[in-house]
Parts: structure tokens; sequence; C-alpha cells
């Protein structure tokens, strides 16, 4: 005890240990205001670039009706010269000639009901045959637009240069309104130009009447998932991230389908649609969808830069190793059945939504990977450009009963 | 015990009550210092001393943009007489079939085997030729101005022979006129009589074991046949329009193409297909698919005057299948 007493004073025995608190460093404090600082400041930033964003996309969308301002000759390039080619003279055994044609030369009505129809048939043209799929231009010109384009089609190929006016497209889509393709040069003959005649006769493809079942398919949903329809559309036209699947390849979409399956192709929805289906169910939505006609409800949205898509689309960045999606998805991107889908009038968000796909992993489902390269090789405002491009184009006409059956997989 | 207990509460309050007031004035200090740390860190940036001093990121260009020589691009073309027949020129050589149909004989074009509408490096480009010619041909041992060159494109290539005049353009001819305009045009500000880098298409050394049909057709079949069709016959859209040429058969080049000797055809394969896969292959599968496509049957030999055999002797050394016996058929017979 005393040895204790004369040592230092013992602690209370109720006294609990304590100690101060470290104060934070003030480097440290100061880091963290400075952070601090700096995300208020990006905030603030950002959400001014956000507003320049919007307010750019608004200008671009606003600009382009401007577009539609384009003057005869500027139409035909940009929308009949892939296939008609620039001077008009057609391609050999597949696209008409209009140098020359007798359906610009006589009633002006011939080529706008052409125009506003489109064409799924064969029809003769200066003693040739061709076996003409022509889509319709109603969805994506106006009645000024086709106005303005005949008018320069029948001064320049048919030297008759009175102009057309638009009244008389208005008067003419008003009657022809709904109608599909025109049947070849027949139907066109007969409805309007019998001198035209004698046109081929139109013996009717072959086509399978999609089976009750499909359509159950297609309408109702069955195992426990969800009706096509319910969001591709009635006419399978799609919108926005859900793709358009009127006359894609039969092949294609069944394949795509699979992919679903084997997990190549992510997407939770279609996962499960795609496991409730049988390999017969995949081959018959294909079949229906292939053939399919529905009126182009896709829009450019994505503030692209449409002249440069063109500029992809046609020409390529071959120097990036980017080649013209046309040299593989077909002049017009109407597709090459069956591993090439067709392009034209697809939805912008969901063209640009598959290319950054591409890139990230989550489709790895193209043929010998050839997209995944190309996709990579697009940055944003390409991948923009070019899905917004390609959602002007008119929808692909119905040709799937050209598909070997034994092309399906 | 009880002074203990008073003196540690004491000490415990005292520090509280400094505690309150250091806190502020370090609260003061730290947001102070904070923002001024903040705003040396933004000059700093601004000044660019804490930008990135690597090296640039390289450009992803760089890789297959080695060449120097840039064509002009489709909206350079001049107005007038000259644009026009530059216009003339450019749609003979992207749809032959069409637009010189007096004198084409299958089904391909100019751009099948000279991409980007004659531009591409390493696929032949036009401006790389247009500063070629005249030149001495050893194929027809004499000096080749270019309408000769011209002439045997359509000769060998678009196999003249079977056209509706059964024979290339004659001398003189609109076609070849409007072609050298469209390809001089290409070759503006390209240096003449140089050798152009890209120029052609590359000549790959042999590979040591040889070249194989038969392990080409499996390189075929997992690269080319997508697009070409395991018939080798080419694609077509929804009007019959073909989107994929043919590499063999009746409607493909002739069996005096230059595109029928194997090194051609695999320096073409090796830099520019799989298309948007170039340099993808290697040299050996290259040339073993250059080899599979090569010894299948196509349009006969213009030049052939007697037996094949005589015709393989004069004109087909090196790297041909011609007069060779593949599958048990000796090639060069033609077809139809």
């Amino acid at each position: 005890m005393k040895t204790q007493l004369s040592g230092p004073p013992s602690p209370s025995e109720t006294f609990e240990p304590y100690e101060t608190m470290r104060p934070i460093p003030l480097g440290v404090l100061m880091i963290a205001v400075a952070l601090a600082l700096w995300g208020v400041v990006l905030l603030f930033d950002n959400s001014e670039a956000v507003a320049i964003g919007q307010a750019e996309r608004a200008d671009v969308l606003a600009d382009q009706p401007a577009r539609s301002d384009a003057d005869g000759a500027s139409l035909f390039s940009a929308r009949c010269a892939t296939c008609h080619q620039p001077n008009g003279s057609g391609v050999s055994g597949a696209v008409p000639p209009l140098a020359g044609s007798p359906f610009l030369a006589g009633r002006a009505e011939v080529p706008i009901a052409i125009l506003l129809r489109g064409i799924d048939g064969p029809i003769r043209v200066r003693d040739t045959v061709y076996d003409g799929h022509m889509p319709s231009f109603a969805s994506v010109l106006s009645d000024e637009e086709i106005a303005r384009l005949v008018s320069y089609l029948r001064e320049r190929f048919a030297d008759r240069p009175a102009p057309v006016a638009a009244e008389m497209v208005t008067a003419l889509r008003g009657e022809l309104a709904g109608g599909s393709g025109w049947k070849g040069g027949q139907e066109l003959a007969a409805r309007l130009a019998p001198e035209l005649a004698p046109q081929p006769s139109f013996a009717l493809a072959s086509r399978a009447e999609a089976d009750p079942a499909t359509m159950r398919l297609v309408n109702e949903g069955t195992n426990g998932s969800w009706a096509c329809a319910s969001c591709h559309g009635a006419l399978g036209q799609g919108s926005e991230t859900v793709p358009r699947l009127a006359g894609l390849p039969a092949g294609y979409i069944a394949r795509q389908l699979e992919s679903y399956l084997n997990g190549s192709r992510r997407n939770e929805s279609m996962a499960v649609v795609a496991r409730s289906l049988t390999r017969q169910e995949r081959v018959a939505l294909g079949d229906y969808y292939a053939l399919l006609r529905a009126p182009s409800n896709a829009r450019p949205s994505l503030g692209g830069d449409i002249a440069r898509g063109e500029r992809l689309v046609l020409e390529g960045v071959w120097d990036r190793g980017i080649p013209p999606c046309v040299s593989c998805h077909g002049p017009s991107a109407f597709g090459v059945a069956p591993g090439f889908p067709g392009l034209a009038a697809q939805h912008p968000a969901y063209t640009a939504s598959q290319l950054a796909a591409w890139v990230s992993g989550e489709r790895d489902n193209a043929q010998q990977k050839l997209m995944n390269g190309i996709a990579r090789s697009l940055d944003d405002a390409d991948r923009r450009a070019v899905a917004d491009y390609l959602a002007t184009l008119p929808p692909v006409p119905v040709a799937a009963t050209k598909e070997r059956a034994d092309d399906r997989r | 015990m009880i002074d203990d207990d008073r003196i540690s509460a004491e000490a415990q309050d005292s520090p509280k009550q400094e505690g309150a007031g250091r806190a502020v004035r370090r609260g003061v200090i730290a947001l102070g210092g904070g923002a001024a740390l903040f705003v040396l860190v933004s000059m700093a940036f601004d000044l660019g001393w804490l930008r990135d001093r690597g090296e640039p990121v390289k450009n992803r260009e760089a890789p297959q943009a080695m060449h120097t020589f840039f064509p002009p691009g489709e909206q350079a073309i001049p107005d007038g007489p000259a644009g026009d027949a530059i216009k003339r020129g450019q749609a003979i050589f992207m749809n032959t079939r069409m637009n010189a149909k007096d004198f084409v004989g299958n089904h391909l074009s100019c751009s099948n085997c000279h991409l980007d509408g004659g531009r591409k490096a390493d696929s032949a480009p036009m401006w790389a030729a247009w500063v070629s010619y005249p030149a001495y041909r050893k194929k027809n041992k004499q000096i080749n101005t270019m309408e000769d060159r011209i002439k045997g494109c359509f000769t060998y290539s678009m196999n003249a022979q079977n056209s509706p005049t059964g024979g290339a353009p004659p001398a003189g001819h609109d076609v070849y006129k409007d072609l050298q305009t469209y390809m001089h045009w290409l070759a503006t500000g390209a240096p003449t009589g140089k050798k152009m880098l890209g120029a052609g298409y590359p000549e790959l050394d042999k590979p040591a074991g040889g070249y194989d049909p038969a392990r080409g057709k499996l390189v075929y079949d997992a690269k080319c046949a997508v697009c070409h069709g395991s018939d080798g016959q080419g694609q077509r859209d929804l009007n019959g329009r073909l989107v994929f040429p043919p590499l063999w058969g009746p409607d493909s080049y002739n069996w005096g193409a230059g595109m029928a000797r194997v090194n051609t055809a695999a320096g073409f394969i090796k830099a520019n297909m799989p298309l948007g896969q170039g340099n993808s292959l290697t040299d050996q599968q290259a040339w073993d698919a250059a080899a599979f496509i090569d010894s299948q049957e196509r349009p006969r030999d213009p030049r052939q005057k007697g037996s094949i055999a005589d015709n393989a002797k004069a004109n087909h050394g090196g790297d041909s299948y011609y007069g060779k016996v593949v599958g048990g058929r000796q090639l060069g017979a033609g077809t139809k």
C-alpha cells in the first residue's frame, strides 16, 4: 500500500479512460472542400452542356423540314438514284430505266401513283420485263415533294416540262390511300394507263397464309409470354427501341430468336419470348414478318447529321475500315436474304442501340463478327447520323417469297 | 476521490469550450483553404500544367490511313463538260454492265475489284494506275497506253467476248474517254511516274508450304460464303440486283484476267476481304482461298487459238490453274 501511495496518484476507479478526438488534418478538410466545390461547378457546367445539347438537337430537328424544301434534282439524287442510277439508266435485269420510260411520258398520275404505292410485281419497260419491287414513298415524302420530284423526272427523262401540281398528288393520295403496292404493270395499266398495255400478268407468289397458330403467337402470345404485336405493333412496324420487323428476311428473324436463346444477343424480354417458342414457331414467325408490308413510322429523332449519315451509308469511310452499309445490306438498304437484314425505315433509337450493343458485346451474333469492327469504328455522332438517315428511307417492299426455303435456319 | 472527480470534470469541460472556438476557426481555414486549392488547381488546368503529357491519343484511322494520297471525294466533281464526263466515267465504273453494256459479258463492275470507286489503296486504285501509264506490259509485250490497259480489262475481267458486240470497245470509243476522265480526276495531285504507296494489290510472299485449294475451301466456307454464296455465284437483292459479285462460273471474270492468277487474287483478298476486315486473314489463308476460287471453271481465255495446253504454255506461267487437272478435270475449257 505504501509504495502505492508514494507513487503517482492512482486513477479514480470510476474514471473511464477516453481519448480526445484527434482533429481531422486541415489539409484533408481543404481537399474535401475543394472537391465539393468542384462537384458543384461540374454539375452546373454539365447542366449547361445538357441544355446546349438539347437546344442544338431542337435546332437540328427544326432544320430538317428545310431538307424537304429540296428541289426535284436533289430529291432525285437522294431518293431514286441509288436504284435507278444517277443517269436514270436503271440496272440491267433488276431496276427499270427512267430515261425513255413510257411510265413517265404519259399521264403524270402514273408516276405519282407509283411513288405513292410502290410496285410489287412484274412490269414491262421498253420491251424488258422487270420483277419489280419498289418501295412506297407515301410515308416518307410530302405531296409537295412528290410533285417536285415527278415534275423533275418528267422534264429530265421524258421531255415533259409542264410542272405537276401538289394538289394532284393530294387528290391521288386520298384516292389510293391504304392500298398495298401495285401488282405489277398490269394493275397500273388497267387502273391508270391502258396505253401501257400489254403488261406481264401478275402471278400471285405462292404466299403461304400464316396459319392460325402463328397468328395466335403474334396477337395473343403463348406459354406465358407476350404477343409479338404488343410491342412490335399490329403491322410489325415497331417504335423507338423496338425494331420494325416487317419485311426483314425470314431467316434473319429466326436466327435472332435463336440468338436470344443462346445468349449471343442479350435482351431480357426477348429471351423470355424466345424460350417460349419452338423451332418451328421461330421459323413461322420469320416467314410471317418477312411478308408484311407496313408504311414507315420511323422518323429521325437522334439529332444526327443526315448528310453525314447518307455518306456513311452510301459511300462508307474506307480509311477507317467502314464499308458503305449498302455494300452488304443492299442498295437502298432493303437487305439481302437471308443473312443481311434490311435497314431502311428502321427506328433510329433501335439502330443506334444495336450499333452500341456490338461495341459493348451485348450483341455478338453478327455473321463472322462483320458488324463488330464496323460498329467500333463509328463514333457516337456517326451512329446517330446513320440511324437517322436510315429512318428517312422508304420501307422495304415485300419480296420474301424469293427467299429459298433452305436458306432459313 | 471526490476532488479527483471534480478536477477531471473541469478538465473535460474546458477543452470542450475551447474546442468549439477552435472548430470554428478550423472550419474557416478549411473553407478558405479549400476554395484557394480549388482555384489553384483549376488555374493549373487552365494553364495546361496538369494536362496529359503522354503520347497523343493515336488516331484510330492511323493504321489504314498510312497512304499519303487522298483522291478527291464525290462532292468535288466540277460542273461543266469535264464534270459531266467524270460523272459518266464514274457511272461506267460503278455499274459497268448497264453503262457499257455493249462490251460487258458478265455480271461484274470495275468497282467490284477496285473498291470505293477506284479510290481504295491496296485495291489497285485508279489514282495510282493513272500515273503509271503508258507502260510496257509483259502480258502483251508492248507499250500500253491507258486506253490499251482498259481494253484489257474489258477483254478479260469483263469477259467482253460474251458481250452483245463480242469484244472490247473499239479504239477511241467514248467509254475509254469517260473512264479516263474519271481516272484522271481521281489522280488529281498525284505524282506522275512515281510508284505510289498503295498502288496495285499487295504482293504476298508465297507460303513455304505452297497453297492448297482443299484448304482454301475451308477458308472460303468460313469467311467468304456468307456474302459470295457457297456456290460462288454471289447474292442478289429482292429486285434481282447483284449485291455480291460472282467469283467463278459464267458471270465472273475469264481465264485471261489478272484476278485468275492465284498470286493476284491472294493479294487482293489479303488486303481487302472480308469486306471491312481487310488484313484479318493470314497470308496462308489468303493464298489458299485464292487457290480455291481460281481453281474453279470460268469463261474461256479469249487468247486461246489452239489447244488449252498450247495456250497454257503461251500465256499461263506462274500461279495459274489454267490447263491443270483439278478433281479429274482439265481447267480452261470455259463455261457455257
